[in-house]
């Protein structure tokens, strides 16, 4: 090609020239795809990492979950069941009272819940309430009382559903005071559940029952 | 049989607001519960405020709506208003007053305790001075929360304070401990979603066992508000000091608290302070706060993250502004942060953790923690000092040390303040964080830290 | 004979009683079964209007009131320091020890260990003529305190016709007898009460001269507060009142200190009582509780009693000022204690004034600051003590005008107004230079000359100068930037920060920086003036700012602060030797260039 004009010669140089740079150019390519896949490679390295952390965080959080609840609803099936007992003793405890009046000392009590009555009020004309079994009993306080302090205690006629002792209303209608034996059950019953518990857990402490609950 | 039984009084004389006023009153105590029945038979609580010649105010937890003059009774308990407590109270929900709310019994009581409870002798408290690690960079690293300590949360309506709130029970831990933190959450007066977000919360981690819940809602008696801080402080004393656990106490929200002590003290016609709030709104709130600290030879601690909305973002309004003269610092979130998209949205400059100096440095977190802590506080001080310049002169009206503060200004909140609702850092992490940014200025700015921890922890750019 | 009613009335901490017709105001009284102390403070016919001192939860009417014929006051004697007090001068680890870790009800306990035996010895003797007021003789109450025994300030005086000799004594020992007139006779113990709405009397005042000195530098160098001066601190939350009132009870150069707690967070009067025992007093060299006293009446404690522990605190302290004493009370907060007097005001159903304050609150206040003071004592030997009363202020939203401080500002001299913006920009103390001042100036000026440097007082007017000129400065820069300022004027801003950053900032918690001597802080005043004016020269001489801003000294000059302790208070000498050396270095620089 030696006698390639001088037009021959530029067009052989320029066409090295876009040669070696097209060489360059793929070559470049071919390396940056390189480094693509590299990098690709490493960050699909570290996602699938992050989703198998991910993954096993979850499974660790829906444990602690499923444990944790699964531990809380057993504690609270148990807590319904000593409640359904601790309703059972209450029944049981009601019936025991209801024959609280064959008891000796029962006209004691009720002459003491008549003075409390009157001390408690305040007042001397009082209106007292009691149930059936009770009433000839309760007169009988009453008037014995009535003639000792002057008071005015009069029992209605009407008797209440009550398991035993007394209602007592002031005649002017102001003030009452109610102590019949359910009243006092009711006002006792967070001690007398307690009491209750520590039985049907025979006396277990609440160390362990405190563990059961963890 | 110890108790006696109780009088009921039916003259009722006047019904106003949430009081009842009741004549003929021959024996009741301040501060006596009472029961009220109304004619068709429901039942209130109530609580005495003032007795005298023969007179007695009531106030009504439940609300006066429905009752009237004749036909109520009220039935005075001749006692303070008491909570059932015991080991099982974990894993339970209540109300507001503390009644089961969760279809379960009543709770077996070990024993009751007087819901407004008694001051801790300052003589026997405890200074506190142990580290609980958040893993929210921004507070541990700036606002430090120590074992004891009542911090509150700042917010407004709309921000995100609950998801904070549940993000820090979920993740507090005191480092070197393996033990975990009791959760006591109060709702007051909030919305059904957003305690429900804070129960599936702790449900989510497994937490909720170790939780007891109290939930006032928004359509809940207002009332009955005054007493949910009060029965849970209660039963976080309780788990803290008599069963030697760490206890996170939640209370959220108590704007809707002050607003209900607002209510009573307009119906009393008491002289009002500022906006209408009662004049010892600061004492009232004391009571609540100070519930919250160590005793000396104990085990166990009540920390205490109060959250309150802040009325039209004002720091100034008294609910913010007494509860920041009684608590240990403050943790401010701000609407600009929030508009931005920034989570957690803390306006650090605006926060401040008092107890911070005691829970960290050497032997505790790390010797350079104080010194980085008001580094970044002077930092990010200055950078919004010349974001605020740039505003008016641009930044070409800057000079170089100046437009680096920019930068780390940025910085900070990119890489410092923002992290995932789920992301739990390090101490470790969060330190270095702070350096990375710290890094961005010039060795000769950091005026606030000594020359040994420069050298030990600066990050010359490459 | 002494009053016995019933309660007819309770409402929170107010309670009223009928059959108190022999009662008398401000009289202590026992209030229903638990017996709570509580105080009279209205009569109406045979109505006695109380302020119970403890929660009323439980009390009813018909419950009995008894009156105890005394007026409240506080037991005065040895065994005092150290001690931890309720408002009502209880001591809490006697209240520990009976109700447990949280504060019961109706406890009684004694202010003092009447049991404890001191060594006493004797300075007067027999036959010698006393008058109220005067010293019987000394004992050892603290390895820092020598307490002189004082003859009640109301005794009408006499001969002494008994006088114990030296020897261990406990408090309950007779001293002395005294007789006059025949007739008038007494004996003299180790302790004396004092009714605390009383203040102590003295024979004369004196005006404050001598600063005391706090090692804070704003407070010692730009408003210094005089001995037996009065001093206010506002701010809102956050601001820094607690730490700065510790700082000052921590380290002013006061034989006595006493730290009210009033209606103030439970966990800071614990750091007190933690902190106290182990740190030591840059004067003596021993613990700080050796002189400390501590009145602490939290914001959960009943409020009645925050309104009793001011009157408590101040008796207790001119107590020991009457020893001849410079004491210092420090209270925080007082606005808590107004808040007390509106509480019980309000329950009074008094005609309310300002944001439902009583009317009353600026006289109370004004009795207040006015038992501040330096004076000399009653009786012989002749001596001087003061009273210096600084109180916090805690605005409501930070507001400055709102009563409790725009009635304080009327009484006090010296004012350190706490800014929220300083604050939050973390420059502690955040004291503001240009609200602040301080009436004692010119009267510690001559102090400082004697005792420090003659230079103080010009060094103080040109750095402050410098400040002020920073300040209007600042409006410039807002609305322009910094780069339209003048370069002589970018100097003073320049300088202006490392003042404030060098000097005017001091962290409470680093271990040198937390006190700063007096021969410190003048000669970081001076670096910083010297380092202006050096500057200046340079900027004149055509060196340009950046060359003066990169000096690597400026660093060194900003971090003296907390690298040089006080003990080697001379390489600060060094520092500006060090300073002169690199101004000569920039304008050689300089000349070597013109040179090329």
């Amino acid at each position: 090609m030696s006698s390639s004009s001088p037009l021959e010669r530029t067009i052989d140089k320029v066409l090295s020239q876009k040669e070696s740079e097209l060489i360059s150019k793929i070559d470049s390519a071919y390396q940056e795809s390189l480094r693509n896949l590299d990098s690709s490679k490493s960050k699909l390295n570290s996602e699938y990492l992050a989703i198998i952390e991910n993954a096993r965080k979850q499974a660790e959080n829906l444990k602690r979950q499923i444990v944790g609840s699964s531990r809380l609803s057993a504690r609270n099936n148990q807590l319904i069941l000593i409640e359904d007992s601790v309703r059972t003793v209450f029944e049981m405890v009601r019936k025991r009272l209801s024959s609280l009046h064959k008891e000796p000392d029962y006209e004691k009590l009720m002459k003491q819940a008549l003075l409390n009555a009157f001390k408690e009020m305040g007042k001397n004309d009082l209106s007292i309430e009691c149930n059936k079994t009770d009433y000839s009993l309760v007169r009988k306080v009453a008037d014995s009382i009535n003639k000792e302090m002057g008071t005015k205690m009069v029992v209605a006629n009407k008797s209440i559903d009550i398991l035993g002792g007394i209602r007592v209303t002031s005649s002017d209608g102001t003030l009452s005071y109610d102590d019949s034996i359910d009243s006092r059950i009711e006002r006792l019953k967070p001690l007398i559940r307690k009491n209750i518990v520590q039985v049907l857990r025979g006396e277990r402490g609440r160390e362990s029952w405190s563990q059961k609950v963890e | 049989m110890s108790e006696s039984a109780a009088i009921e009084y039916t003259k009722v004389a006047e019904i106003k607001g949430p009081l009842m006023i009741i004549d003929g009153i021959t024996k009741a105590s301040f501060d006596e519960l009472v029961e009220i029945e109304t004619s068709d038979s429901d039942r209130r609580l109530g609580r005495v405020l003032e007795v005298g010649h023969g007179k007695a105010v009531v106030q009504v937890f439940e609300g006066t709506t429905g009752l009237a003059i004749s036909g109520t009774k009220a039935k005075f308990l001749g006692k303070t208003m008491a909570m059932p407590v015991s080991p099982e109270l974990l894993g339970r929900v209540f109300d507001g007053l503390g009644r089961p709310n969760d279809g379960l019994p009543d709770p077996i009581a070990e024993k009751f305790l007087d819901v407004n409870g008694e001051p801790m002798n300052p003589e026997r408290r405890e200074y506190p001075t142990s580290f609980i690690q958040t893993g929210v960079s921004v507070i541990d690293g700036m606002l430090t929360l120590v074992r004891g300590q009542k911090l509150p949360i700042f917010s407004g309506s709309g921000m995100p304070h609950n998801v904070l709130a549940a993000q820090i029970a979920r993740q507090a831990t005191v480092v070197g401990t393996k033990e975990d933190f009791a959760v006591v959450f109060a709702a007051i007066g909030v919305q059904y979603s957003e305690a429900q977000y804070f129960k599936r919360s702790l449900e989510e981690s497994g937490a909720l066992r170790r939780s007891v819940l109290f939930l006032n809602l928004a359509d809940d008696p207002a009332i009955e508000r005054i007493i949910t801080p009060r029965v849970a402080l209660t039963v976080a004393e309780y788990l803290a000091f008599d069963l030697g656990m760490h206890v996170l106490a939640i209370l959220t929200d108590m704007t809707n608290y002050a607003e209900a002590l607002r209510e009573i003290s307009a119906a009393r016609e008491e002289v009002p302070g500022r906006k209408g709030y009662p004049g010892y709104l600061y004492t009232d709130l004391a009571n609540n706060y100070e519930r919250a600290g160590r005793i000396r030879g104990k085990n166990g601690s009540v920390t205490q993250v109060p959250i309150l909305s802040m009325p039209a973002d004002d720091i100034t309004h008294p609910i913010p502004d007494l509860t920041g003269y009684i608590t240990e610092g403050q943790i401010v979130l701000g609407r600009d942060l929030f508009r931005k998209g920034v989570y957690p949205p803390v306006n650090v400059l605006m926060s401040l953790s008092r107890l911070m100096k005691d829970g960290v440095g050497e032997g505790k977190t790390r010797s350079d923690h104080m010194e980085v802590g008001n580094q970044l506080y002077d930092a990010y001080s200055r950078a919004q000092e010349v974001r605020a310049l740039a505003e008016i002169v641009g930044r070409s009206g800057l000079t170089g040390v100046d437009l680096k503060y920019l930068d780390a200004g940025d910085m900070f909140e990119s890489h410092f303040l923002k992290q995932g609702k789920d992301e739990n850092r390090g101490l470790e992490e969060t330190l270095s964080r702070t350096w990375d940014v710290l890094s961005t200025l010039p060795e000769g700015e950091l005026t606030k830290i000594k020359e040994k921890h420069v050298r030990q922890y600066y990050k010359e750019t490459k | 004979m002494v009053a016995k009613g019933r309660i007819v009335w309770v409402s929170g901490p107010a309670v009223r009683a009928d059959g108190m017709s022999s009662a008398k105001m401000y009289e202590t009284v026992e209030v229903g079964e638990s017996k709570l102390i509580g105080e009279v403070i209205r009569l109406t016919g045979d109505v006695a209007f109380i302020q119970v001192y403890e929660t009323t939860s439980g009390l009813k009417p018909g419950e009995p009131v008894v009156g105890t014929g005394q007026p409240l006051s506080v037991t005065l004697g040895p065994g005092i320091i150290g001690q931890i007090y309720d408002g009502i001068q209880r001591p809490l680890s006697e209240m520990a020890k009976k109700s447990g870790d949280f504060i019961g009800r109706g406890i009684e306990t004694t202010p003092i260990d009447l049991k404890k035996k001191y060594k006493f010895v004797p300075t007067v003797k027999k036959g010698d003529n006393i008058t109220g007021g005067s010293i019987l003789g000394t004992v050892d109450e603290t390895p820092l305190l020598t307490h002189s025994i004082l003859v009640p300030p109301n005794h009408r005086g006499g001969m002494i016709s008994n006088m114990i000799g030296e020897g261990e004594y406990d408090l309950e020992q007779v001293l002395a007898e005294t007789q006059k007139d025949g007739g008038y006779h007494t004996e003299l113990k180790m302790y004396h009460k004092w009714p605390v709405r009383h203040a102590r009397p003295y024979t004369e005042r004196y005006d404050p001269t001598v600063p005391l000195v706090t090692g804070q530098r704003i407070i010692d160098t730009y408003f210094p507060i005089a001995k037996g001066g009065t001093g206010a601190i506002p701010g809102g939350f956050g601001t820094g009142k607690t730490v700065t009132l510790h700082q000052i009870a921590k380290w002013a150069d006061s034989k006595v200190v006493v730290y009210i707690g009033c209606g103030e967070r439970g966990n800071e009067m614990t750091e007190v009582l933690v902190e106290f025992p182990h740190l030591l007093d840059p004067h003596s060299g021993r613990p700080l509780m050796e002189r400390t006293v501590l009145v602490a009446n939290t914001s959960n404690m009943p409020v009645a009693a925050r309104e009793a522990s001011i009157y408590t605190g101040v008796t207790i302290a001119e107590y020991y000022r009457d020893m001849g004493l410079d004491t210092v009370l420090v209270a925080d907060s007082t606005s808590r204690w107004a808040e007390a007097l509106r509480e019980m005001s309000g329950r009074l159903e008094e005609m309310p004034a300002e944001e439902g304050y009583p009317s009353y609150l600026a006289s109370r206040l004004a009795e207040f600051y006015e038992r501040a003071g330096r004076v000399r004592s009653l009786g012989l030997p002749e001596r001087s003590g003061s009273v210096t009363l600084i109180g916090a202020v805690s605005p409501s939203g930070a507001d400055f005008t709102e009563p409790v401080t725009t009635h304080t500002i009327r009484f006090i001299k010296t004012f350190w107004a706490l800014d929220t913006r300083l604050a939050y920009s973390r420059h502690y103390p955040s004291i503001n230079w240009m609200q602040s001042y301080s009436g004692y100036l010119e009267d510690v000026a001559k102090w400082w000359k004697e005792n420090v440097s003659s230079e103080w007082f010009e060094l103080r007017a040109e750095s402050y100068q410098i400040l002020q000129r920073e300040d209007t400065l600042k409006e410039i820069v807002r609305l322009l930037g910094p780069e339209a300022l003048p370069d002589e004027e970018k100097l003073i801003l320049e300088v202006a920060r490392m003042i404030k950053i060098g000097i005017l900032q001091q962290n409470s918690f680093d271990k040198v920086d937390t006190y700063c001597s007096p021969q410190k802080q003048v000669k970081l005043v001076k670096l910083m003036v010297r380092f202006y004016k050096e500057a200046l020269k340079a900027l004149r001489e055509g060196t340009p700012l950046a060359d003066i801003r990169a000096m690597p000294v400026i660093s060194s000059l900003l971090k003296a602060k907390f690298e040089i302790p006080d003990e080697e208070v001379q390489r600060l000498d060094g520092l500006e030797n060090g300073m002169i050396e690199q101004f000569k270095k920039l304008q050689n620089k300089e000349e070597v260039k013109v040179v090329v």
